[in-house]
């Protein structure tokens, strides 16, 4: 009983102490939501990005942002938080609409999953995991039958039944970790894809080599998914989704995950 | 390394003029470009493979120019095989236009062969590049530190400059015994290693682009390496990459000095009006042997090894004029574009619905800027929604003067009918007529289908990425998804699980783990007997025993033996299914676990009681009935 009241008491505290906070994130996302509503784009997108600084990433806050930024007349940054929502909610339908009307208004060609797509992008991340509570599976089988004769006596058990047990678990959890783990070698080599979307005013220029006074081979529109492939200083080479190839300066692009670019 | 060997190079020359000879000589013979404007150059390269010919001249053609000749030489040893080759090449510059050919001649090689040089055709079109309002000025100054190193450039007071030809005579090659004099050092002998620079001209527009040619020479016998890129120096002009692979060959200069040469053809622009001084150096290192100052007699055998020493070598010094575009006539959309240029236009497709893209596709073609080359500009149409286009370049020739800028644009109807498309106009400055050129792309009328959007913006007319409002408005057929409530799972990164190092120390940990825990299992598999596995061998060897004692027995008829055997046989098999001591079960137990059970096994233990016990045996007993009797019924299994 008295743990009891202990725990009480600790979540009450708990959840007094979060409370404000908790309250104050929903106070803000209001705030933003009425600017956005009232046509103050430019201080709905302020709004936002400091929602999502204070409180982190969520597809909910990067879709608002999106929105917010495609009204003031930046589609650059529209297309990359549109990415970033759909990142986090590959299937949002909302999501998708958006960034395909977002693309089309920047001419733009659509870019949608499928949906082979949407369902690799869901089942990765469940992947990983799954991969860890096998190995924990296994590990726990393992110990186990090397302690079957005892586990049965504590457990009231034959021995047999056990063994049965544990060879189950082996023979059928041996082949689905496999294929979880083949899964996570795909997932692995999907990830390792950084990608980044064109923010630069119109255009982002594509250079032969990277240095400012190199040749200039073409340009990429504003709001293009772009495949980075290495880095030089402050210039990525990227892939254009025509395949063209260049170097960019990196403040004319902007990471779909924020940070990755550091891989390169 | 060639000219470390410069003796036995010599020889393999003469080796291999020897083995060539042996081959029949080919000819081969080349004009490139076979159409070019006025005033500007035409090559005309003549081979000669496996053969000697003499020099020679091209036939007079009136209205084409000779600019220049220089002679090639080159040397190929493939697996063992030798082949060698002379090219004469001709630099040509038409004074006006029309159609010239050049006359077919003969070549005799120096063992009698004739060879036939075909008749060449060349189209000189009208416009070409502008004759210098001044001719360049040259000043070749002694680079600094020109008394450290080998390399001393002329004093133009007392050396004439031939080194730098003028306008007329610019990517005109150094050949023996042409145009070019030779540099000279201090002590009067040719410079070992020079550079000369060549625009097309030193009097330009603000960003036009003039070709450049870059000429590095290195005397025969000299050692010398480089390393890095001719670099241009200061930063007044803006200079296209250079390759790492130049052209190279061989010429004779002066009296009769060889020298090695690296040739890059490139192109500069001025980003601001002035004069500016334009030179360019590069990087080199050579061998300089040390003097043996002192009486040492083996000081020359021992220690008169060469050093590296490295420099740099600077180019002729020329004053560039780059004058400010004019004001007066510039168009509205002129982007900087200079050059000779000209620009097609096409759409497709030609039939579309409302809303349905149209693609159009520019394509500028022609010498220039194509830096400053944009997309043609699209007038404001009401009835046409315009996005940003995308660009692309490639280049014709080495010096990125002369090529194809091809751009794609989408336009998308707002009302159906047959549409024309909205004007589009491309302007640019041409330096030869020096007046802005503002010219009309013509693009075909589309067939638009489909019920017209009810409510547009009118796009703007601009549409480049230099243009302040290429994003169209929204149709109102596609507005965008409202806002959402709710704050959602919150992250605080968005690095995927993949790429987060405590997963894979996680991973590591548990596959380690794992690992750990297989091979204990195996090393306890082995250490610990199976008691389960034992137990049940040994309950079924002993059934086994009591069987063959029971058929002992009943060969015997030794009734009190097969009883014994029968029932020690029954304990056992219930024994090992129920988990109990084959002594532990007895008709009581039976009954109490297995009711129907006792029925069955009741005449056994009955009559083995009997048997057993008394040690009589009823005469009636027919132990044979009893063994099967026992074997089938008794012995199988019994259902839980």
């Amino acid at each position: 009983m008295k743990l009891f009241s202990l725990r009480l008491s600790v979540t009450l505290v708990a959840c007094l102490f979060f409370l404000p906070s908790l309250l104050h994130a929903d106070a803000d996302l209001d705030a933003a939501n009425r600017a956005y509503t009232e046509g103050r784009y430019d201080e709905s997108t302020k709004l936002f990005q400091q929602l999502i600084a204070a409180r982190g990433y969520s597809a909910p806050l990067c879709f608002n942002l999106g929105n917010a930024e495609e009204k003031t007349g930046h589609p650059g940054q529209a297309i990359l938080n549109y990415e970033r929502a759909r990142y986090l909610a590959p299937g949002d339908r909302d999501i998708d609409h958006n960034l395909q009307l977002a693309r089309k208004q920047a001419g733009l060609q659509p870019n949608s999953y499928r949906w082979w797509e949407i369902a690799l992008r869901l089942f990765y991340p469940i992947a990983g995991w799954l991969v860890i509570a096998g190995l924990v599976t296994l590990l726990v089988t393992l110990i186990g039958n090397i302690f079957r004769t005892s586990l049965a006596t504590a457990l009231k058990l034959p021995p047999e039944v056990l063994r049965t047990a544990f060879r189950l678990v082996f023979f059928i959890g041996i082949p689905v970790f496999l294929l979880l783990g083949f899964v996570e070698l795909s997932a692995v080599g999907f990830t390792s894809r950084v990608e980044g979307v064109v923010v630069a005013s119109k255009a982002g220029t594509l250079r032969l080599s990277p240095f400012d006074a190199a040749e200039i081979v073409g340009t990429i529109p504003e709001g293009e998914l772009v495949t980075v492939e290495q880095r030089h200083d402050d210039y990525f080479r990227i892939e254009g989704r025509d395949h063209r190839y260049g170097w960019i300066q990196e403040k004319e692009l902007e990471p779909v995950i924020a940070g990755s670019f550091n891989a390169r | 390394m060639r000219r470390l060997f410069f003796p036995g190079t010599a020889l393999l020359l003469i080796a291999a003029t020897l083995s060539a000879s042996a081959a029949p000589a080919t000819l081969a013979q080349q004009i490139n470009p076979p159409e070019v404007g006025v005033g500007e150059e035409v090559t005309v390269t003549i081979s000669v493979q496996n053969g000697s010919v003499g020099g020679f001249s091209l036939p007079a053609v009136d209205g084409l120019q000779v600019a220049g000749n220089m002679t090639s030489t080159n040397l190929n040893i493939v697996n063992g095989a030798v082949s060698s080759s002379v090219a004469q090449i001709f630099t040509l510059i038409p004074a006006r236009a029309g159609n010239f050919t050049i006359p077919g001649f003969d070549l005799h090689t120096a063992d009698g062969q004739v060879l036939h040089v075909q008749p060449m055709k060349l189209h000189v079109l009208n416009g070409g590049p502008t004759p210098p309002a001044t001719a360049p000025t040259v000043s070749i100054m002694p680079p600094p530190g020109a008394q450290r190193g080998p390399v001393v450039m002329p004093q133009p007071q007392t050396q004439p400059n031939p080194t730098v030809p003028s306008d007329t005579t610019q990517e005109t090659p150094s050949a023996p015994g042409t145009n070019l004099t030779v540099p000279v050092d201090k002590d009067g002998h040719p410079l070992k290693v020079f550079m000369v620079i060549t625009p097309q001209t030193t009097d330009a527009y603000v960003g036009e682009t003039v070709p450049m040619r870059i000429e590095f020479f290195i005397r025969y016998d000299v050692l010398a390496g480089q390393d890095a890129l001719p670099t241009i120096k200061g930063s007044d002009f803006l200079i296209n990459s250079l390759s790492t692979r130049p052209f190279q060959d061989d010429v004779t200069l002066g009296s009769q000095t060889p020298y090695h040469r690296e040739t890059w053809l490139t192109a500069l622009s001025a980003p601001r009006s002035g004069d500016f001084p334009l030179e360019m150096e590069r990087d080199t290192y050579w061998t300089k042997p040390s003097v043996n100052a002192g009486n040492d007699p083996f000081g020359n055998l021992f220690f008169n090894r060469p050093q590296l020493v490295h420099g740099t070598v600077s180019s002729n010094q020329l004053v560039f004029h780059s004058r400010s575009l004019p004001t007066e006539g510039r168009p509205a959309n002129f982007s900087g574009a200079i050059g000779q240029l000209k620009v097609t236009g096409n759409a497709s497709p030609l039939s579309v619905a409302v809303g349905e893209p149209v693609k159009l596709s520019f394509a500028v073609s022609g010498a220039g800027n194509f830096d400053y080359v944009k997309c043609p500009i699209l007038a404001t149409d009401p009835n046409w929604k315009v996005y940003v286009p995308t660009s692309k370049i490639e280049y014709d020739d080495e010096n990125h003067t002369h090529g194809v800028k091809t751009f794609e644009q989408s336009v998308i109807p707002q009302k159906n009918g047959t549409l024309s498309l909205p004007a589009a106009t491309f302007s640019y400055f041409d330096p030869t007529t020096k007046q802005y050129v503002t010219t009309p792309i013509p693009l075909p009328p589309i067939t638009v289908t489909g019920t017209p959007v009810a409510a547009t913006t009118p796009s703007s007319g601009g549409n480049d990425v230099t243009s302040s409002s290429a994003t169209p408005a929204a149709l109102p057929s596609t507005e965008l998804a409202p806002n959402r409530m709710e704050i959602g799972s919150l992250y605080s990164s968005l690095t995927p699980l993949y790429r987060q190092a405590w997963f894979w120390i996680v991973q590591g940990g548990l596959a380690t783990g794992l690992l750990a825990a297989t091979v204990l299992f195996f090393v306890h598999s082995r250490s610990v007997p199976d008691t389960t596995r034992t137990d049940r061998a040994l309950r079924e060897r002993s059934l086994h025993q009591q069987e063959d004692a029971m058929s002992d027995a009943v060969r015997r008829g030794d009734a009190q033996s097969f009883f014994l055997a029968a029932r020690n046989a029954v304990q056992l098999q219930l024994g090992a299914q129920w988990r109990l001591q084959p002594e532990a079960i007895t008709l009581a137990e039976i009954r109490e676990r297995d009711p129907h059970l006792a029925e069955i096994m009741e005449p056994l233990f009955t009559q083995a009681g009997e048997v057993i016990y008394s040690g009589l045996a009823s005469d009636n007993l027919n132990l044979a009935e009893w063994e099967v009797h026992v074997r089938r019924d008794l012995l199988q299994p019994q259902p839980a």
